[in-house]
């Protein structure tokens, strides 16, 4: 049985994974998937601390962590829909009305 | 070795390897590719932790379903052309994640977690089986927080309806 504290550092290592990949990514359709990976790597997380502590609380939030990812990717993609069809356009740097 | 440690090595550095391709592909397709790569095989890390429940809902709802609307918008949404990431924002976000990910390992490697111990423990989960314990928990202790989950993705539906129909549909219908 590997210990629990590698799978916590495993999830770590995906955090910081979908971390970068929000910063460097341009297209947002890539920033929707990089989160994605960080909403993964929580659940690995929860799933360890299950196993160590003897619980089941842990993988109930992962089934909610699930319904709230399918809920975000329908509205995040529907707002992507909705940004391309206003500007034929879905790059980041281009995308900065709300900066100035 | 065990067969869960063996398991528990080729799906983590799978895992991480398939999550370098999410970051770092430059085809957008290639990413998602990966991303489906990378749910497969956190699912696999699931079932060797002993959550069969969730690993199947895993592969079942992520690797599946909202994949699946990922590949439909992208077949909607041309290919991005030009440069898929900014190298000047690698200067600064490499160093800071590579920080954070010290940081986070050093806590799980030498934390002491220290909470309270549930009643499930690996011998009465071995006895019920863990579908049967989660499927307990979820609709007692967290029955609420579950009609809550059912609300938020009917409005999620409706708003994703809303935001993705045809604007000029409803011009048409202004100017007859």
């Amino acid at each position: 049985m590997v210990p629990y504290e590698y799978y916590v550092a495993l999830s770590g290592l995906l955090m910081v994974l979908g971390l970068i990949g929000v910063a460097i990514r341009r297209n947002i359709i890539a920033l929707l998937i990089s989160t994605e990976l960080m909403l993964n790597a929580v659940n690995i997380a929860f799933v360890a601390f299950d196993m160590k502590l003897g619980d089941v609380g842990g993988q109930v939030f992962v089934f909610f962590i699930l319904t709230i990812a399918a809920a975000e990717a329908a509205v995040g993609l529907g707002l992507i829909m909705a940004i391309y069809r206003l500007r034929r356009d879905v790059d980041t740097e281009t995308l900065t009305e709300l900066k100035h | 070795m065990e067969l869960s440690s063996t398991g528990f090595w080729v799906f983590s550095a799978l895992a991480v390897l398939s999550a370098f391709g999410v970051v770092f592909f430059r085809n957008i397709i290639y990413a998602v590719l990966s991303l489906i790569s990378t749910l497969i095989m956190v699912s696999g890390l699931f079932f060797t932790m002993g959550a069969e429940l969730i690993g199947a809902l895993q592969i079942l709802i992520y690797a599946v379903a909202i994949v699946v609307f990922y590949v439909l918008v992208i077949s909607t949404v041309p290919e991005f052309k030009g440069k898929a990431f900014e190298p000047k924002y690698m200067i600064i976000s490499l160093p800071v994640g590579f920080l954070i990910f010290i940081e986070l390992a050093f806590v799980s490697l030498y934390g002491a977690w220290k909470s309270n111990t549930g009643i499930f423990t690996q011998d009465v989960i071995k006895e019920v089986g863990n579908v049967k314990a989660v499927a307990t928990m979820l609709f007692t202790k967290y029955l609420f927080p579950f009609e809550v989950a059912s609300l938020i993705l009917l409005v999620a539906m409706i708003g994703a309806i809303i935001l993705g129909r045809k604007e000029h549909v409803i011009d048409e219908e202004a100017k007859s």
